[in-house]
């Protein structure tokens, strides 16, 4: 058998370390930076400091940047940069002991509870709405009139009442990935809760508990310092950022520096921590968020050209479509390269391609609805005797509904829950067909009973929850049909659908475009659909037409080798328990340039 | 069916669930199904008829209210953890999804190594070689192993989900709608590459899909279920060619056939014996 997937993968960059990464991040690299300097300035600050951070000189009382002193002194003539260095250590040690808690707490509570919900889970966010609803000033201001001045006991409070912001944040984030497949396909794997926890689900959200600790610890760091400001914190005169945030306050009018080395310091520290969780979590996601550039040269072709000399509008055509061209913003190779199809009166054109062969953009392309990163280039339409420039999609809304009517892959994610189907279908008729409120409503009952609906009356007082998604399709294409439009675009209609329902929504189309001799628009990758309702059919392959003809000429006698290919991966034409031919095969055994 | 003795037996298999409000939905009502060893067993039914469920059931994942699952001999419709994870290396399980299967943040040589971790004294090295092994054996390239899911298409990441269903040598894999998220020449490859492995290995598998057409191309015997209750059940080919349950009927009439002028004497005939499905209320 050919396993053509072989083909698709990239050769292997070789995957950067982690820090590398990091440092590859302006502002992350900078903030690292200072976080290390602060780290290896505090650890060394005995032995870099040039003087005593107690040691007085009163001879050289509040002075600014000196040789003698860089940062300069404070009003008992102390060395500011030494008293910054020694007050580095316990500003750090408080942050990595309110960290530890929180995030062992946090992290630890907020996981389990996600991941075992139950009645485990209610007591824990009762618990956390009790402690949040607690003012933390208060706490930690009790806290310290017990503990004196112990900054240890005050940061391990801190620790705790932070614990149950990122308890919340790292519940609910364990809760999204719990019901995800590649958790039960471990648990079915057979790996413990612990390995699954650890493996899956803290390997999944690390990011977010990343960004969570590290801008917990930039608020700890005002805590800190805060506390040390109201004194409550490291007794003075012993050396810390908010003693000497306080002593420059005291003088702030006859000497501002003072203020200037502590106020940068904590600032930047508070940034640096800020900023480093963002780069922390965008440089671990790197590693497995980076797509396979070369995955959809899976087939191993190379792109089909296949334009010959564009041909004129078809003047007879309800829909003439000439050299629709469809970027993705930034990317040269075009989604859609060069695309012309007539749609003669009351004919059903099937446009049938694989998943991102340009399909469904090229029919959304023709009421002005891409979705947002993707542009028509250039693009002619002729429809209801007027020409539109398709890269233009602002002229294109006056045709929605009335010239171009649409359905949907999913009926029940077109359908608004909020409300009823009958008001779906009055709002239609009543803001662009112009009815009142009575004949809309008349009129919406009739386009019920058109779709086939036993009790209209009751269904459209229902509302999209209460009916099932067959009927939502039906619905669906009553709404498509309000203004009577000359052409139906159908977008993979019963794909969502079950296969009996299928046979229903075909049925009911196939009479609808009959009985209004309307041309459809089908997009399928199904070719039972195309065989079962199309006249015509247009095979798409990255984006080119590979060729169009007539369903029974199609089926018996295609002209391409890849439309003969798809027509045999079908399992309905191969003798069961038989090797499938397969597309890959096709595109490998020539090479395909017509 | 077969003289051998089967590999997995469920019997009178009901599971309800229990709705907000109160309201209570019979799941299952009494299935009672085999698979014998080295067989693929199709079952077919339409969203809601309760297939997934039969498949959640014997992984493990629901539990049975009433009923037995006996798998080799051994009961283990209520198998406690510890038996259940020993379990994991003899039935595994292939999603419909390709994309929320496999764990976006670890890569594909992590999450293939997870069914061996119960396996007593392999080393890291045996670990990387059976990783390689089985990789090559569906047909990815060597390095996908030290790659992301997010580098590989839905074909390639569902080659990958049946790696980790089979790395362990297991004995019945839960192949829950395979194909029904892949284009037609991906799904072409996964069908053979499952019929090759399922020939290789000599595995069990119990084929779960809506679509007829694919479950007669991998199994020789098909079960049809309708809201929770087994139809008919017989010969793939019997099934298809003399179909006895008014269900099944309706279930092949409205298949569509991929040729106009078939599908066209097929349609008529769907219209003139009444063979559109109209379940009671």
């Amino acid at each position: 058998m050919s396993l053509q997937a072989a083909s698709g993968a990239l050769p292997a960059a070789a995957p950067a370390s982690l820090l590398r990464r990091l440092l590859g991040r302006p502002l992350a690299a900078l903030a690292l930076l200072w976080l290390s300097l602060v780290l290896i300035a505090s650890l060394l600050a005995r032995l870099i400091a040039p003087y005593d951070p107690l040691d007085q000189d009163l001879l050289a009382m509040r002075q600014g940047p000196t040789p003698a002193h860089w940062l300069g002194t404070d009003a008992l003539g102390r060395d500011l940069l030494s008293r910054l260095l020694y007050g580095g250590l316990p500003a750090l040690t408080g942050i990595v002991e309110a960290l530890a808690v929180a995030g062992l707490l946090g992290v630890g509570i907020g996981v389990t509870a996600g991941f075992y919900r139950g009645r485990y889970d209610r007591l824990i966010v009762q618990a956390v709405d009790l402690v949040m609803s607690l003012p933390a000033i208060v706490v930690l201001l009790s806290i310290l009139s017990i503990f004196h001045n112990s900054m240890f006991a005050a940061m391990i409070s801190v620790g705790l009442l932070g614990s149950v912001g990122i308890i919340r944040v790292v519940r609910s984030a364990t809760l999204a990935v719990g019901s995800e497949l590649y958790i039960e396909a471990a648990r079915i794997a057979g790996l413990s809760d612990f390995a699954i926890i650890t493996r899956h689900v803290i390997a999944r959200i690390a990011g977010t508990i990343i960004v969570q600790l590290s801008l917990f610890a930039a608020v700890v760091v005002l805590i800190q310092t805060g506390i040390s400001f109201l004194g409550l914190g490291v007794p003075p005169p012993a050396p810390s950022w908010g003693g000497m945030i306080f002593d420059a306050s005291s003088v702030l009018n006859n000497d501002a520096f003072m203020l200037v080395p502590p106020g940068v310091t904590v600032a930047l520290t508070v940034l640096a921590f800020a900023l480093i969780g963002d780069g922390l979590r965008d440089a671990l996601a790197e590693r497995w968020m980076q797509r396979g550039a070369g995955k959809v040269a899976a087939a191993g072709g190379t792109a089909v050209s296949l334009s010959g000399p564009r041909r004129a509008p078809d003047l007879e055509a309800v829909l003439s479509l000439r050299g629709l061209v469809i970027h993705a913003q930034g990317r040269e190779q075009p989604l859609v390269n060069g695309l012309d199809f007539d749609l003669m009166a009351g004919e059903t054109l099937g446009i049938v391609g694989e998943s991102g062969s340009g399909k469904t953009l090229s029919v959304l392309a023709t009421i002005g609805l891409l979705p947002s990163g993707t542009v028509v280039s250039s693009g002619q339409m002729l429809v209801a005797g007027k020409s539109y420039d398709l890269s233009d999609p602002r002229h294109l809304s006056v045709l929605r509904g009335k010239v171009l009517g649409m359905i949907f892959q999913e009926p029940m994610a077109a359908l608004d829950p909020c409300f009823t189907i009958g008001t779906h279908l009055t709002e239609v008729l009543r803001a662009r067909g112009g009815l009142s409120r009575g004949a809309a409503r008349a009129r919406a009952i009739e386009l019920l009973r058109e779709v086939k609906i036993n009790d209209p009356e009751d269904v459209a007082r229902r509302y999209p929850h209460q009916i099932s998604g067959g009927m939502a399709q039906r619905v669906g294409i009553a709404r498509a049909l309000a203004l009577r439009p000359l052409v139906l675009i159908a977008d993979e209609p019963t794909t969502a659908l079950d296969v009996t329902v299928q046979a229903e929504i075909l049925d009911l189309m196939r009479g609808l475009a009959a009985s209004s001799h309307m041309a459809m628009l089908l997009v399928t990758h199904d070719w039972g659909v195309v065989a079962d309702i199309c006249d015509r059919a247009l095979v798409l392959y990255r984006g080119t037409c590979i060729e169009t003809a007539p369903v029974a000429q199609i089926f018996s006698a295609p002209q391409h080798a890849y439309t003969a290919a798809l027509l045999r991966a079908n399992p309905h034409n191969a003798l069961p328990g038989t090797e499938l031919p397969t597309v890959a095969d096709v595109w490998q055994q020539q090479a395909l340039v017509p | 069916m077969n003289d051998v003795a089967p590999l997995l037996t469920v019997k009178d298999l009901g599971v309800t669930y229990l709705l907000k409000g109160g309201r209570r939905f019979e799941a299952l009502k009494g299935v009672n199904l085999s698979v014998a060893p080295g067989e693929t067993v199709g079952l077919v039914g339409e969203s809601g008829s309760g297939k997934t469920t039969i498949g959640r059931v014997i992984l493990g994942q629901t539990r049975a209210q009433t009923g037995r699952i006996i798998f080799d001999g051994e009961d283990i419709t209520h198998a406690d953890r510890a038996r259940r994870r020993a379990l994991g290396r003899d039935i595994q399980v292939v999603f419909q999804d390709p994309y929320g299967s496999l764990n976006p943040v670890r890569s594909i040589g992590q999450t293939l190594a997870e069914p061996l971790l119960g396996e007593a004294g392999l080393t890291r090295a045996a670990v990387a070689a059976r990783v390689a092994d089985i990789l090559h054996k569906v047909g990815m390239p060597a390095d996908t192993a030290s790659r992301y899911p997010a580098q590989f298409s839905g074909g390639q990441r569902q080659r990958i989900a049946i790696a980790r269903a089979v790395i362990a040598r297991p004995r019945l894999i839960i192949c829950d709608e395979p194909v029904s998220a892949l284009d037609l020449s991906v799904q072409a490859q996964v069908l053979n590459l499952l019929n090759q492995l399922q020939r290789d290995m000599g595995l069990s598998l119990l084929f779960i899909s809506h679509d007829l057409t694919v479950v007669r191309h991998v199994s020789r015997r098909t079960i049809v279920l309708y809201r929770g209750e087994i139809v008919e059940e017989g010969a793939t080919e019997s099934l298809h060619e003399n179909p006895q349950h008014a269900y099944t009927r309706a279930l092949l009439a409205a298949a569509p056939i991929p040729d106009p002028a078939r599908q066209r004497a097929h349609r008529e005939q769907r219209r003139m014996g009444d063979l559109t499905w109209r379940p009671e209320p």
